[in-house]
């Protein structure tokens, strides 16, 4: 393998030649073993997010999006390829090293109640991390839990009841208070508002906007709400069947997509005030098995070949 | 006058808990014609699946119907013997669920789930039944029916499991279908062609209504709305006229929480706090802790749903026959 120092930066963009990025996938593999034979689940999918930058993956269930955020995450060795953190291989990191690492990468699940202990008050389980990662003494823990529930909408009074006796919104602002609660860098949210009512939605993520900006998060947002993603996102990566398809900053995925995938996503979108009604209804079907390259058609604008 | 295919009056449905009864649906009322389709927008909580879970009686086991009546085609079915009810929900209403692995049986396969209750209500015979089944299946967009009808869930696509159970809902041909957020769980793409396969039933005159929070889906589909709050209709109008001009502050604030694609420079305007606890309900209007325009009346004294109208002339209703458009709230000024 190539020394740290001179890896070839794996996507070009305008930023890249001068700053190393915080989380990078360099043909990233991904094979699940199951008893129906093998799953490739994520393909030679390389993408790389700066400091501050959001970083939106978009595409419908079984695209690998999430299996994409547990590899950012260190949570899933990749079959082939490298995830980098800061520049360093998070496959060489172990034990405590690789404990303090994970401080500075957490992330929001998709199914809050599945991600939270259910045994422990929502004030614990924002403690948690802090206790795991020896901060402060109990008293001070649990006054930063209350803060950061606080931060999140979650009323005092109600920090001591067990995460079942919460809505799903309440739970999933449980779960990104227990992600901010070791000032982490990188957030990696997985659907973190596809649980959420529309008015818990919005303010949901107008909080996300807020400490994205007071914090200076990197941020990778999964989602296959392709309305959160325009709003939420700097650059746009669109991930079918394992593969990315499209990868262009935010305006030019969406003003102009490229590849007929892209396409045909934002042709479903429902609008809620603008006319017409969209029409239907471009069919293409991915061939995995005839892979093409990435071709940039515009700077920093990169669509697949079909 | 005609009977509608559907119609609520002042519909009340309480949880009997330790602490006492608590009211998660308040006065409801509503109609559904055959061939249109009625929205029914809200958070979590609103009371939006109960309600129509009591015109079905389907309750959880802690809650009763406390008053109101529910005409199906001017049958009345609130006071319905259990076992006719249990009539009435085979042939004359359907049901669709948000997760369908969870509405279908997965020990069974579709030809079972999709069959049983025709033969077992004396609709039709088993091998009448098989046919109507497949051709069902047929309907749903479901390819090689004769062969898919022996799988089971499991063996099905997301979009596929959610197909088979429309499926299931409609091959015996009900009057009505009640689908609860029938493609929150599934795709976008799925998701239109979900809505286009309701819109043809539709448009084969079963009357529908759509439990929803997305407010593109009840336009793309739907005729009229009525928006809940707290187990109260708060506002009542033509889809189209709810989200040109929402009236009641709550349709506002929903309509500006909304994300759309292309919105991204209109500012979000979350609205703040969250539902209301059902036990401990805000006296007066029941939004009153999260509206901006709330005032001192609000606080005090509850508004009824009331027309909106300007001289006297209903308004905003696009001029349809049967329009209906009603707000519940102190601020909104054309009220008779």
């Amino acid at each position: 393998m190539v020394d740290v120092s001179d890896v070839a930066e794996p996507v070009t963009t305008e930023r890249a030649a001068s700053e190393r990025p915080v989380i990078a996938a360099e043909h990233v593999d991904k094979v699940f073993n199951t008893r129906a034979g093998e799953v490739h689940a994520v393909r030679d999918v390389s993408l790389a997010v700066h400091s501050g930058q959001t970083l939106g993956l978009v595409g419908e269930s079984g695209s690998g999006k999430s299996t994409m955020a547990r590899l950012l995450m260190g949570l899933l060795p990749p079959t082939s390829g490298t995830v980098r953190l800061d520049g360093l291989d998070l496959s060489t990191v172990r034990g405590a090293r690789l404990r303090q690492l994970r401080s500075q990468m957490q992330m929001v699940f998709q199914n809050p109640f599945g991600s939270l202990l259910p045994h422990y008050s929502a004030a614990a389980n924002v403690a948690e991390p802090l206790r795991l990662h020896k901060r402060g003494d109990k008293a001070w823990r649990r006054e930063r839990a209350v803060e950061l529930l606080d931060l999140v909408g979650v009323n005092r009074r109600f920090v001591d009841h067990y995460p079942r006796q919460f809505s799903g919104g309440q739970q999933q602002r449980i779960a990104i208070a227990r992600a901010l609660a070791l000032e982490p860098r990188l957030l990696v949210c997985d659907e973190p508002t596809s649980s959420l009512d529309v008015s818990i939605q919005a303010q949901v993520l107008v909080l996300l906007e807020e400490l994205r900006s007071r914090l200076g998060l990197t941020v990778v947002f999964i989602s296959h709400n392709l309305a959160v993603v325009e709003r939420f996102a700097d650059r746009v990566t669109v991930m079918c069947m394992g593969q990315v398809v499209e990868s262009a900053p935010t305006e030019a995925l969406f003003g102009a997509p490229r590849h007929p995938y892209t396409e045909k996503l934002l042709a479903a979108i429902l609008p809620v005030t603008s006319d017409p009604l969209p029409q239907p209804d471009i069919s293409w079907r991915s061939s995995p098995d005839q892979p093409s390259a990435l071709v940039e058609v515009a700077p920093g604008h990169e669509v697949r070949e079909s | 006058m005609t009977n509608s295919l559907l119609e609520v009056r002042d519909l009340r449905t309480d949880f009997l808990l330790k602490s006492g009864r608590l009211r998660v649906v308040d006065g409801v009322s509503l109609t559904v014609e055959p061939g249109q389709a009625l929205a029914i927008v809200g958070e979590s909580g609103s009371g939006k699946s109960i309600t129509m879970r009591s015109v079905m009686r389907v309750l959880p086991k802690t809650a009763r119907i406390a008053g109101g009546s529910v005409r199906l085609d001017g049958r009345e079915l609130t006071e319905l013997p259990e076992r006719q009810m249990r009539q009435v929900r085979g042939r004359q209403i359907g049901m669709v669920f948000q997760n369908a692995m969870e509405a279908l049986n997965p020990t069974l396969t579709l030809e079972r789930q999709l069959t049983e209750h025709l033969s077992w209500h004396g609709i039709c015979g088993k091998a009448e039944a098989r046919r109507r089944a497949i051709e069902t299946l047929g309907d749903v967009g479901i390819p090689e029916p004769e062969k898919r009808i022996r799988t089971y869930p499991f063996q099905l696509s997301g979009g596929m499991r959610q197909r088979a159970m429309i499926a299931m809902a409609m091959v015996a041909r009900p009057s009505l279908l009640i689908a609860d957020e029938p493609t929150t769980a599934v795709d976008v793409t799925v998701q239109r062609q979900i809505l286009d396969l309701l819109a043809e039933f539709k448009a084969r005159g079963t009357g529908i209504v759509m439990i929803t929070h997305d407010l593109g889906v009840a336009r793309y589909f739907c005729d009229d709305a009525v928006v809940m709050y707290a187990g109260r209709i708060v506002e009542r109008a033509p889809v189209r006229e709810l989200l040109a001009r929402p009236s009641h502050p709550y349709s506002t604030g929903l309509f500006r929480s909304t994300i759309e694609v292309g919105g991204r420079d209109r500012a979000l305007a979350p609205i703040p706090g969250a539902p209301p606890d059902l036990a401990q309900r805000p006296p007066g209007c029941a939004f009153h802790p999260r509206c901006e325009r709330a005032e001192s009346v609000c606080r005090e004294n509850e508004q009824m749903l009331l027309p909106l109208t300007v001289n006297g002339v209903s308004r905003g209703t696009s001029g349809r026959p049967g329009a209906v458009r009603e707000a519940a709230c102190w601020k909104v000024a054309a009220h008779g």
